[in-house]
């Protein structure tokens, strides 16, 4: 790292109008990211005409901060009405509702942004000191590893449904059917698109998310609308408890690196990310139980992870000019009009442009934690809000969102057919992160198999020929293995007990 | 609630209002806003290439109504240009190879012939890469190296086959007298994700656009072996063309814009004046500039006589590389 260069970024960045753009693009970013179906990506895209007339260095402090801080926004419809925001928010889902539902909401909405803070925090000082390596390392992931890393996701979702197993691998399978629609890469061939030219691309995942969660859950609720209690929920306080942090410091801090190390492989993101960390929070907890009923370190893991995984995927950008994610992509097009281009020659031949973005990364996420702590109080009302008024309100901005996904009519349709969808699943009661994350990391995982088989000739053993891939083995292995291991561990420390009690009886 | 209606109300008073005083009167053409359809969604290539024109057309105060870009992505471009179609001379789109190659491939019913050419407006060119370490130094040693084993060297292209990328080394293959249907070919989702696997080391070789591979060149963290322009590229100059190379190739990328059909002489004079001025301006050259585009203007009736070469062209292509049978 060259000093210098530090410090002259950080000069650029703290100057008044660059923090002006760090706090409205964080506050927008929030905004968006909380709103079912708009994402970051339509927020930066959005943005493009307005960041024509900017200095390049402000457009780019401004897009990264509408990117970090949807990841801040999209976790709080998650808590407060079990509708993600974005891929990233799905395992905010998890136990962040059901904390709201114990009367959490403020406890919740508090520790996952202090996580994301935190998260973020790790990621940005990991930039600092690691970007050319691990730039490097991303690299080594050809088709093979990135196939293991998708299938080592799937297999976390997997692992997860304990209990309804059968019904959470029904669900998988569904998602990876639908991900299947659209033109095929590798053949150019049309697969079940059923002559519709907007079906060639695939099946939008954000218009599944809102379909199955928002619209299926208005739908669910106005099945029992009448027999709602008119009692005034409680919200709980809004900060969380000593013994809220304690359980989740660990969780956050480990989950922080984790997130940061996914985000910056170019494709992967802060879905994979969270999942990942929730998964393997809920393997090493001695609450295992506790998670998905509302245990704190469930929320916090994932939050800590997506958000550094915003800030891993700025690495490929900057080092390499290659956009790691959907965002990313729209700031690489943004940028390259203003004159900036990313890529190798960027730290050598601009650095202070570099360094003034990471050093407003830090301000940032600064700014956030205060935005959203900020915003508590008032996000919780949201739980005050009668159904006849809420839930209306929720059915607009999904139909909104679904419009600026691709500003097609036909959208409304799938988000229809999508809802009903979801209403069906609540109903018999299949878990529906199964379907959305197999969907998510369906197509990528599929081409990537099927690349991977082509480049050595058919033979499987390319996906143990190296040190990654070996370790994804491994690793996808035990995350199925484990819950059996522990089962069995249990079930022998119990027998041996029982021995103990018989000889002590005798 | 009742002063948001109000508000509302208002709004919607003034729309009606402006929009009846731009429709009115017998004024020449144009006679109300103009609409400029990207293709595409926003952020990408053909999004980024309506909102320069708008841009330019206004700043330089060439277009005096209003210019709107509208995004229609889907189908590579079929949901975009079937919009196209069904509006009238105020509204253009951006267009690009693709408009050739979708019907050639079979994947839409539209042709170019449905469409009025306006303009030809840039061009970028193709190039083919390998990894620094490689051990092939120029594309003469690469294709020899392809003709004695096709199987043998995987390439990278993306997103999809048949677009410019693909078939620009399809059109090198065959001039090289190799089946071009015989080539190994990835397929990646996009132009960074191809780039990185030629880091990485996953592929042989890789052909993509020149600006995705210029300054990994440049910080020598790869090696071009070739372009597909007619001169050496400014800044690029130790890079050889195909030509120099002894295979007879030029392959621009162009983009252009297009109007629906039946559009009068009039109209099609209108943006040939227009389209003339602007791209002599110095904003455009910037926007050129920045782009890694290279200025490839033709008016109506050069884009015409073009867009038919074109599609000769493309069409040999598609059956040589046995997308299509």
């Amino acid at each position: 790292m060259d000093i210098s260069s530090f410090l002259d970024g950080l000069s650029i960045a703290v100057q008044p109008i660059n923090i002006l753009w760090i706090i409205v693009g964080g506050f927008l970013g929030t905004i968006v990211g909380m709103l079912p179906g708009l994402g970051p990506a339509t927020a930066v895209a959005v943005l493009i005409p307005v960041t024509f007339g900017m200095n390049p260095v402000s457009a780019i402090i401004l897009m990264a901060a509408i990117y970090y801080g949807a990841m801040y926004g999209g976790s709080r419809s998650s808590i407060l009405l079990n509708t993600p925001g974005d891929g990233s928010a799905i395992a905010a889902t998890f136990d962040g509702y059901p904390m709201a539902k114990k009367g959490q909401a403020g406890e919740a909405l508090a520790i996952s942004a202090v996580a994301s803070f935190i998260g973020g925090l790790i990621a940005v000082v990991g930039f600092i000191f690691l970007a050319e390596p691990l730039a490097n390392f991303a690299l080594k992931f050809g088709p093979a590893e990135y196939f293991l890393l998708m299938l080592l996701t799937l297999s976390a979702i997997v692992a997860l449904s304990i209990g309804k197993m059968v019904k959470g691998f029904l669900a998988m399978m569904v998602g990876l059917a639908l991900s299947t629609v659209g033109i095929d890469t590798q053949t150019g061939v049309y697969r079940f698109t059923m002559d519709i030219p907007h079906l060639s691309e695939g099946i939008d995942f954000l218009i599944v998310i809102i379909g199955v969660y928002a619209i299926g859950e208005v739908l669910y609720n106005f099945l029992n609308i009448d027999k709602q209690k008119k009692e005034k929920k409680k919200v709980g306080k809004v900060w969380f408890t000593k013994e809220q942090w304690k359980r989740s410091k660990w969780p956050i801090l480990r989950s922080g690196p984790l997130g940061f190390i996914i985000g910056v492989l170019p494709g992967a993101g802060g879905s994979i990310a969270s999942m990942i960390s929730y998964t393997s929070e809920k393997q090493i907890s001695k609450r295992t139980e506790e998670f998905g009923e509302g245990a704190v370190e469930g929320l916090a893991a994932p939050e800590s992870s997506n958000n550094a995984a915003s800030v891993g995927a700025m690495i490929p950008l900057l080092t390499m000019g290659i956009p790691g994610s959907g965002t990313t992509a729209v700031m690489l097009g943004a940028l390259i009009m203003l004159g900036l281009r990313p890529g190798p020659l960027l730290f050598e031949q601009q650095p202070e442009t570099a360094w003034a973005l990471i050093n407003s990364m830090f301000i940032g996420n600064l700014a956030l934690v205060i935005i959203n702590i900020a915003l508590v109080g008032l996000l919780v009302k949201i739980l005050d809000t009668p159904a006849k008024v809420l839930y209306p309100i929720i059915v607009l901005l999904a139909f909104i969102g679904t419009y600026t996904l691709s500003y097609s009519v036909i959208d409304f349709f799938l988000l229809l057919i999508f809802g009903l969808f979801g209403l069906m699943m609540k109903v018999m009661d299949i878990p529906i992160a199964p379907l959305v994350l197999a969907l998510i990391v369906g197509t990528d995982m599929e081409q990537n198999f099927r690349m991977a088989v082509l480049s050595s000739n058919g033979s499987l053993g390319v996906f143990f020929s190296s040190g990654v891939s070996i370790g994804l083995v491994i690793l996808t292995v035990l995350s199925l293995c484990y819950p059996l291991i522990v089962k069995l561990a249990k079930r022998k420390k119990n027998m041996s007990e029982d021995e103990d009690q018989v000889y002590k009886s005798s | 609630m009742r002063k948001l209606a109000f508000v509302s109300l208002l709004l919607l008073t003034f729309i009606i209002t402006g929009c009846s005083g731009n429709a009115s009167g017998t004024q020449e053409y144009p006679k109300k806003n103009i609409e400029f359809v990207a293709p595409a969604s926003p952020g990408g290539g053909w999004d980024l290439t309506a909102r320069s024109l708008e841009k330019v057309l206004t700043d330089e105060k060439l277009v005096k109504e209003n210019i709107n870009v509208v995004n229609k992505p889907g189908g590579g471009g079929e949901v975009g240009w079937k919009y196209l179609k069904s509006k009238d001379a105020h509204t253009l789109a951006v267009n690009s190879s693709l408009v050739l190659t979708n019907n050639l491939l079979g994947q839409s019913e539209l042709t170019h012939k449905q469409f009025t050419p306006i303009a030809t407006l840039a061009t970028e060119w193709q190039a083919l890469a390998v990894p620094a370490d490689s051990k092939f130094k120029s594309a003469t040693e690469f294709m020899e190296a392809i003709k004695k084993d096709p199987s043998k060297i995987k390439i990278g292209v993306g997103p999809g086959l048949g677009n410019d990328d693909h078939l620009s080394i399809v059109q090198a293959a065959s001039e090289y007298d190799i089946n071009p249907s015989k080539l190994n070919f990835l397929v990646y989702q996009g132009g960074g994700d191809v780039v990185t696997a030629l880091l990485g080391g996953h592929v042989d070789a890789v052909t993509t656009s020149l600006s995705e591979v210029k300054d990994q060149h440049l910080a020598g963290k790869l090696r071009i072996l070739a372009v597909s322009s007619d001169k050496p590229v400014e800044g690029l100059e130790d890079v050889p063309t195909w030509k120099e190379e002894g295979i007879d190739l030029v392959f621009p990328h162009w983009r252009g814009i297009m109007g629906p059909p039946d559009m009068t002489e009039a109209e099609i004079a209108y943006w040939d004046k227009k389209l003339s001025k602007m791209v002599e301006t110095e904003q455009w050259k910037k926007v050129l500039e920045n782009n890694d585009w290279e200025g490839f203007y033709k008016n109506s009736e050069e884009t015409k006589k073009f867009m038919k070469e074109q599609h000769d062209l493309y069409q040999r292509l598609v059956q040589e590389s046995g997308l299509v049978k």
